[in-house]
């Protein structure tokens, strides 16, 4: 028996590269030897991923995305499908904590270089999939067709409306309708299935792939490939199993931990996970008293709020995010890691932190005149860590990079 | 690791002042609550682990709410079994009508041309308690008035100008607003006195406070209904609720000793390249 599976395995694999690309790419794969908790949320977020595609495949069984039946259709999965709940949550949970760690995946990056050469193209794909995920998340919101979800909608669509000439035409195509209704529930579910999960997968496919081709880097910006041993293996390297398989599943433990505190007592996220006014069907007749954006989507909302004018509002969150694409020629730097760039980084990188979650805490609250001012101030500090980055990483005293890890 | 406790330390350092900031001002500009007159909304904890507690204020809401306010997304069986009542005597004593099934929803019993009797149809409450909040139905339930203005001589704290009579009128009594003296206070938060050592009175308006005899339940007797009511609304909005709390323990000590072994063994192959 034995021997009748190892001959289909040859048989397999003289058709198919699977032991190759297993090796090359898993089981053998070097990963630098001395990484910190920082570098382990690009696995979290690919653990987030499955589950959400996963949790999203059973929820499109039991969900229904017409208008007259979306809003019930979810409290259908909430309360007559076995286990219904479980799996709702698990997919509400998992949209804010992709976010989470994806926002500190991407910190990381800016902490530690991992923008710099040759590893632009693994920052762009990564820059990108963060913006199928915006789109993704806010298609997702609209889905059940709560009041947040209308009227959120409601505002991030007239955004097209407010670019010259083709705005309104725009909005329509976008909508489908003349305001929003069922057909748009619709389009927004096929969107949010299958179009942006393919693109989602695609992306993530090409930014593991561009990163197995020039190597992880390490908190040390130090290049392990400088120095290798007789076979070519870095010396500061660790084959991926069983070193990091085990270093990933205590950070799985660690994830899961918090997702099920979550999940399974505070499912609502204090608010900020699911908007109470979700819980009311839409109405187009009643608007809520504030409406705010689901967290992960605060900071660009603060700053689209805090500019009068809607397409200048537009063209600066849109900037606030696209900016993030040129950081890899934004940073003179010769250095890659925090730890040895000099006090202009260092300070520049934490005000812009605090910015960033200054401008998120500002974008879940109302408007009062201070708060727009710090909406402003804050808005500068962000754009300001990006725009003079290119004078400060130049300028700035760095420390010398050691030569192994 | 230098570097890194610094940057953490400038990163907290700066945090911490724009906390100061917001925050101090925050407290300045606080918001008008949910709770609107009445102040800040009575805190409730729900306990739906107390059956008697839900069963009597499925009672409560079959008898006085029900009959304006459906629970189209709850079925009558679930609920029997959710309350543990048995079937039949469910069905004999809280459905009135009698063609309804165990699996039906609660889609109210009012008739169609209804929808108009007080201005606003009469929303649906299956989750009321989630979009309004648990501490909000407490308050607003006991916050009723008399105020003669109204179409039905009632007003609402929590809900001024709300459009639906004080249905618990005859259990509650009638509630009015009153003035009373009260000690000032100082700034130090204690009272303040005058010379000889009294307390200062001083006038202040908008107590709640019942008319003695004329409701049928004590003070006391009438929380109590409105806290089963409200914990049954929070059941009705998750009926899963206390069911999900139970086995999150088991998932989040699951995930415990699954952390606890993982790192175990991860230590135990660290030791390879580690010294």
């Amino acid at each position: 028996m034995s021997e009748m599976a190892g001959k289909l395995f040859s048989w397999l694999n003289n058709r198919l590269p699977i032991v190759n690309t297993f090796e090359r790419h898993l089981s053998k794969h070097p990963v630098p030897s001395k990484v910190n908790f920082w570098y382990l949320f690009g696995a979290l977020a690919a653990v987030t991923l499955i589950i959400q595609i996963v949790t999203g495949i059973w929820l499109i069984m039991p969900y229904s995305n017409t208008e007259e039946q979306a809003f019930s259709s979810i409290e259908y999965i909430m309360r007559d499908v076995d286990y219904g709940w479980v799996i709702r949550y698990m997919h509400t949970t998992g949209a804010s904590l992709f976010f989470a760690v994806v926002y500190l995946h991407m910190f990381r990056g800016l902490l530690y270089g991992s923008y710099q050469k040759p590893k632009e193209l693994v920052w762009i794909f990564g820059c990108t999939i963060y913006l199928a995920m915006m789109a993704e998340g806010f298609l997702g919101y609209v889905l059940p067709y709560g009041q947040m979800s209308y009227w959120g909608a409601q505002v991030i669509i007239s955004l097209f409306g407010a670019i010259p000439y083709v705005g309104e035409s725009l909005e329509l195509w976008v909508r489908g309708d003349y305001y929003i209704s069922g057909i748009t529930v619709s389009r927004f579910f096929a969107l949010h299935v299958v179009a942006l999960p393919l693109i989602l997968i695609a992306l993530v496919f090409l930014h593991l792939v561009a990163l197995h081709e020039v190597g992880a880097g390490n908190p040390e910006g130090v290049d392990i490939e400088e120095h290798l041993d007789e076979d070519g293996v870095p010396l500061d390297s660790v084959p991926f199993y069983p070193y990091k398989v085990l270093n990933g599943l205590v950070a799985i433990g660690v994830f899961m931990t918090v997702f099920a505190i979550i999940m399974f007592f505070f499912p609502e996220g204090g608010g900020y996970f699911i908007e109470m006014a979700n819980f009311q069907e839409a109405n187009p007749l009643v608007t809520p008293d504030h409406i705010a954006p689901v967290w992960y989507y605060a900071p660009f909302y603060t700053m689209l709020r805090a500019i009068p004018d809607p397409l200048g509002g537009l063209i600066v969150m849109a900037a606030a995010v696209a900016i993030f694409f040129i950081v890899p020629w934004l940073d003179r730097s010769k250095v890659a890691s925090i730890r040895y760039k000099g006090i202009y980084s260092k300070i520049a990188i934490t005000l812009f932190g605090v910015s960033f979650l200054t401008l998120g805490y500002l974008g879940t609250v109302g408007v009062t005149e201070i708060r727009k001012i710090m909406s402003i101030i804050c808005t500068i500090i962000y754009f300001a860590y990006f725009l003079l980055m290119p004078i400060y990483t130049k300028y700035e005293k760095t420390k010398e990079v050691p030569t192994r890890l | 690791m230098m570097h890194h406790r610094n940057i953490f330390q400038n990163i907290l350092k700066v945090s911490l002042f724009l906390l100061f900031i917001v925050t101090s001002h925050e407290i300045v500009s606080a918001e008008g609550g949910p709770c609107k007159d009445y102040g800040d909304c009575d805190e409730f904890k729900y306990s739906l682990n107390d059956i008697d507690s839900l069963q009597r204020g499925a009672s409560t809401y079959i008898n006085y709410c029900y009959g304006c306010h459906s629970l189209q997304y709850s079925r009558w069986g679930r609920v029997a079994q959710d309350l543990e009542i048995p079937e039949d005597i469910f069905f004999e004593n809280l459905v009135f009508d009698k063609s309804i099934k165990s699996g039906d929803l609660m889609t109210g019993a009012m008739p169609e041309e209804s929808a108009t009797w007080f201005g606003v149809e009469p929303p649906d409450l299956t989750l009321v308690s989630r979009y309004k909040g648990d501490d909000w139905i407490y308050s607003y339930l006991r916050a009723y008035y008399e105020d003669s203005s109204k179409q039905y001589g009632v007003n609402n704290l929590v809900y001024p100008g709300t459009a639906m009579p004080n249905v618990l009128l005859s259990l509650q009594g009638n509630q009015r607003l009153v003035c009373k003296d009260i000690p000032k206070i100082a700034k130090n938060g204690g009272e303040k006195r005058d010379n000889d050592g009294n307390p200062i009175m001083i006038e202040k308006c908008g107590f709640l406070e019942v008319q003695e005899g004329t409701g049928s339940l004590s003070k006391e007797e009438f929380d109590k209904l409105i806290y089963d009511l409200t914990n049954f609304l929070v059941y009705v909005g998750e009926p899963i609720k206390a069911t999900r709390e139970r086995i999150g323990w088991y998932v989040v000590f699951y995930f415990l000793i699954f952390t606890a072994l993982s790192s175990l063994l991860y230590r135990e192959f660290k030791k390879d390249y580690k010294k």
